[in-house]
């Protein structure tokens, strides 16, 4: 080996140890995407308390992050947009169950930019385009769905429904036009710029909207999560999430 | 295997989308290609770019400029608007991404297939009276059928298997514009729906392993019938 | 045929520049590869566009710049015979046949498809596939093809050069006998000079693109005698074989040869090299050759270091070369009386 290629070497192993040593410090966090700009405030305002502390967001549909997690993605929070991805990873012990707390709670509203007279679920099949959250693995979606169905609309609306892959993308294509109107929640709404909120859609019609969040098996014995944790279960995490529009019961 | 109605309308969706793509693709594929190889002109080099460009692109960018151009926004979508026409998030959007995406495979093959012909094989044909009409649909389309069939073939597969333009582009709407590789994915972003996965994966090999034969069937028979 | 050629045309690294009136039945365009004949034939035939100028085919004008004129490949009626054949391998080849016939107008047809048939015996090949014919039959399918399309020109790029020596001969007599039953002109390009010789009376010179020279395939045989492997080609036909103890004795003319290579029952067309000649002052007693004619020297021309000695014998004509020193130590001039030996295996016979 060259002089050169001697002093490249040394300094790629150098730079991995650093990194490596660096790992030790990072927290990798799955959270439902409706949650994006309150996990990200709450991220920025913790590292400049712990500055040993790298938090790196995973943003996704709460079924997609629980299938991710699955195939061994590192993760040492979930945050999920309902129950169901939550007890679906602690049947497979893959999440401390006894770590497991309510986060916060939601609403689900119908926002968009049609022109046509839209007040009421009922409403629905007079639109030719409806996004909404995949059922199969976005919560927002499940609880539209049900909505829908509990209304009797669901089956007047086949092929209008455009599947999406979380509840964020449902607020793009209502924000583009794309399509009519969107099922996102009541704080998607409130971000926003285009879309308006057109209906409310009544409490009764699906299940409440409760995100719980826990530590993964995982990250059982690592302290610095349990520290995020505690964090999040505090005074500061509580007033962002009231600033958003998150209900706290 | 396992396959509920939603399954199904994704495989038609997917056989409609990939035949109109291909039928709609191959005249004009073949005139570009024609053009390409038996036309000087200037700025040829210019056609040639931009008909390879969406091969150098990923999809997801194809899909993203289709949105920009024939979404609500976009100056081609308000002119078609105004005509009552909304091709956006429709069967229409996936067979345009499909077309986009797959073109430059057709014009390639095609251009193969006529490049391969011998020029004074042309120029006899003229010699003997041909017009340039003549001598298109007498000598180019019969010695260029290989290449057409491999591009048609090709399109086709591309079609089946597109997925980045397609979703961006036409979204996913279970009966309208889900084909099969989005059908797929919605499966994948759901843990616990494996076996309806890969039942679609299966049928998914099945119909491409068709085309693949069909091909080589037909290309045998030209073979034959070209004297070769 | 009167063919006007007024043309430039600069084409890659090749200036082709033309001006010449051809008229004639059987012209020959002689050069090297690269020289331009191709691109030649090109411009006549309308394939390629001249730079400028005028091309006039027994008084239609088929291309004039400064006239704006210019008639498609389709319209000039000039058919081209190339060096590969360019059958159309997914037709059949009685398709091949007719493809120019069908293409032309009715009153245009005046070529009998079954005459051209019969003459090219092309009955047995009709039935077959282009890939299976030999490279032979090919050509006449070639020439079948091009002169049912009822040309006013034929134009033929080196035809024999893909052919091996047999063969060209062979479709040589083809060549002419369509040209001359149908009455069709023809442009004939080759390199060889023995081709030139047995298929052109008129022979066009050209290099690098410039016409270098009009003359007539007798001078140009003479002329290149000396660069020739073969010398000057003697074409002698024979006739009247009669077996002579293994060697066969025909009659040419007024003279008698004996040949090794003969055929019995048939009238043969015979080469002889000028090379195969050996002349004699004074009658040679007891010669191994078979061959000893008495001959007068008619004409003498130079060809670079040797020397062409034109020979009349009993009639006939045959061409003979020696170097100068030997036509200096003999004496040879106009009206000597020499005698010329030829060895019997020296004929090569062509069919």
């Amino acid at each position: 080996m060259t002089d050169a290629m001697k002093k490249i070497t040394i300094l790629v192993f150098t730079l991995l140890t650093i990194t490596v040593n660096a790992m030790a410090e990072e927290l990798n966090l799955s959270v439902a995407a409706s949650l994006k700009e309150v996990i990200k405030e709450l991220s920025t305002n913790y590292t400049k308390k712990h500055p040993g502390t790298v938090l790196l967001n995973n943003f996704g549909s709460s079924g997609t992050l629980a299938g991710q997690i699955e195939n061994g993605i590192p993760a040492d929070l979930f945050i999920a947009a309902n129950t169901e991805w939550m007890d679906y990873l602690n049947d497979k012990k893959l999440v401390v169950g006894t770590s497991k707390k309510t986060f916060a709670y939601n609403s689900l509203v119908f926002a968009g930019t049609s022109s046509k007279k839209v007040s009421s679920i009922k409403d629905l099949p007079k639109l030719e385009k409806i996004a909404i959250g995949n059922p199969k693995s976005v919560p927002a979606g499940e609880y539209a769905i049900t909505a829908m169905k509990k209304s009797g609309v669901l089956t007047k609306l086949t092929g209008k429904l455009v599947m999406a892959k979380d509840v964020r993308e449902c607020l793009m294509y209502a924000e583009l036009g794309e399509v009519d109107g969107a099922f996102i929640y009541k704080t998607d709404a409130l971000l926003a710029q285009k879309a308006k909120l057109l209906f409310v859609v009544p409490q009764e019609l699906y299940p409440r909207v409760i995100y719980q969040i826990a530590l993964t098996a995982k990250a059982a014995k690592n302290n610095e999560a349990k520290t995020f944790f505690a964090y999040l279960q505090g005074n500061e995490a509580k007033s962002i999430l009231t600033k958003f529009g998150f209900s706290l019961k | 295997m396992q396959l509920t109605s939603e399954d199904i309308a994704s495989i038609w969706l997917s056989l409609k989308v990939a035949v109109t793509a291909t039928a709609l693709s191959l005249p004009i594929g073949f005139a570009t290609a024609w053009l390409i190889v038996f036309k000087k002109f200037r700025l040829k080099v210019l056609l040639e770019v931009l008909i390879n460009l969406p091969l150098t692109l990923p999809p997801v960018v194809i899909g993203y400029f289709l949105l920009l151009l024939l979404g609500k926004q976009g100056w081609l979508g308000k002119l078609l608007a105004e005509l009552h026409i909304h091709l956006l998030f429709t069967w229409k959007a996936a067979v345009i991404a499909s077309v986009v995406v797959g073109f430059p495979l057709l014009v390639r093959s095609i251009r193969l297939g006529m490049e391969s012909i011998d020029q004074q094989m042309l120029e006899a044909s003229q010699t003997l009276g041909a017009s340039w009409f003549d001598s298109l649909l007498t000598i180019i389309v019969p010695l260029s059928m290989k290449g057409i069939l491999a591009g048609a073939s090709l399109m086709f597969a591309r079609s089946l298997g597109e997925f980045g333009a397609t979703i961006i582009a036409a979204g996913n709407i279970p009966g309208k514009t889900q084909t099969i590789p989005l059908a797929i994915y919605d499966y994948a972003s759901s843990p616990s729906s494996t076996p309806m996965a890969l039942s679609l994966c299966l049928i998914s090999v099945i119909i491409s392993v068709f085309v693949l034969l069909l091909h080589e069937l037909l290309s045998k028979k030209i073979d034959r019938s070209n004297g070769l | 045929m009167k063919l006007s050629l007024d043309i430039e045309k600069n084409i890659g690294t090749l200036s082709l520049e033309f001006k010449t009136d051809i008229s004639g039945e059987r012209i020959g365009i002689f050069g090297a590869s690269g020289s331009g004949k191709t691109t030649l034939i090109n411009l006549i035939s309308g394939l390629l566009l001249p730079d400028k100028g005028a091309i006039i085919l027994d008084g239609n004008t088929l291309f004039s710049k400064h006239q704006k004129i210019n008639i498609s490949p389709k319209k000039r009626r000039i058919a081209i015979i190339f060096q590969q054949a360019m059958l159309f391998p997914h037709l059949s080849v009685k398709t091949n046949l007719f493809y120019g016939y069908k293409r032309c107008r009715e009153n245009n047809r005046i070529i009998k498809p079954d005459i051209m048939i019969d003459l090219l015996k092309l009955q047995p090949l009709l039935q077959r596939r282009v890939k299976h014919l030999s490279g032979g039959e090919k050509q006449r399918i070639a020439l079948g093809r091009a002169v049912l399309a009822n040309p006013h020109l034929l134009l033929m790029d080196e035809p024999l050069s893909a052919l091996d020596d047999t063969l060209r001969f062979q479709i040589i007599t083809y060549l002419k006998s369509v040209s001359t039953e149908f009455r069709i002109p023809y442009l004939f390009i080759s390199h060889s000079i023995t081709e030139m010789q047995l298929m052109t009376d008129q022979v066009l010179i050209i290099n690098k693109g410039q016409l270098i020279e009009v003359t007539t395939s007798e001078k140009l045989a003479k002329n290149r005698m000396v660069n020739n492997p073969n010398g000057y080609v003697n074409f002698l036909r024979l006739a009247n074989p009669v077996d002579q103890n293994g060697l066969f004795s025909y009659s040419w003319g007024n003279n008698n040869l004996l040949v090794s290579d003969g055929k019995l029952n048939a009238e043969s067309l015979f080469e002889l090299s000028s090379h195969d000649i050996v002349l004699f002052k004074k009658h040679p007693e007891a010669i191994s050759a078979r061959n000893l004619l008495e001959c007068t020297v008619t004409e003498m021309f130079n060809s670079g270091t040797k020397i062409g000695i034109v020979l009349a014998v009993n009639g006939e004509k045959l061409v003979a070369e020696i170097v100068r020193a030997a036509a200096n130590e003999l004496d040879i001039a106009p009206n000597s009386q020499l005698f010329a030996a030829i060895k019997a295996s020296s004929f090569r016979r062509l069919n």
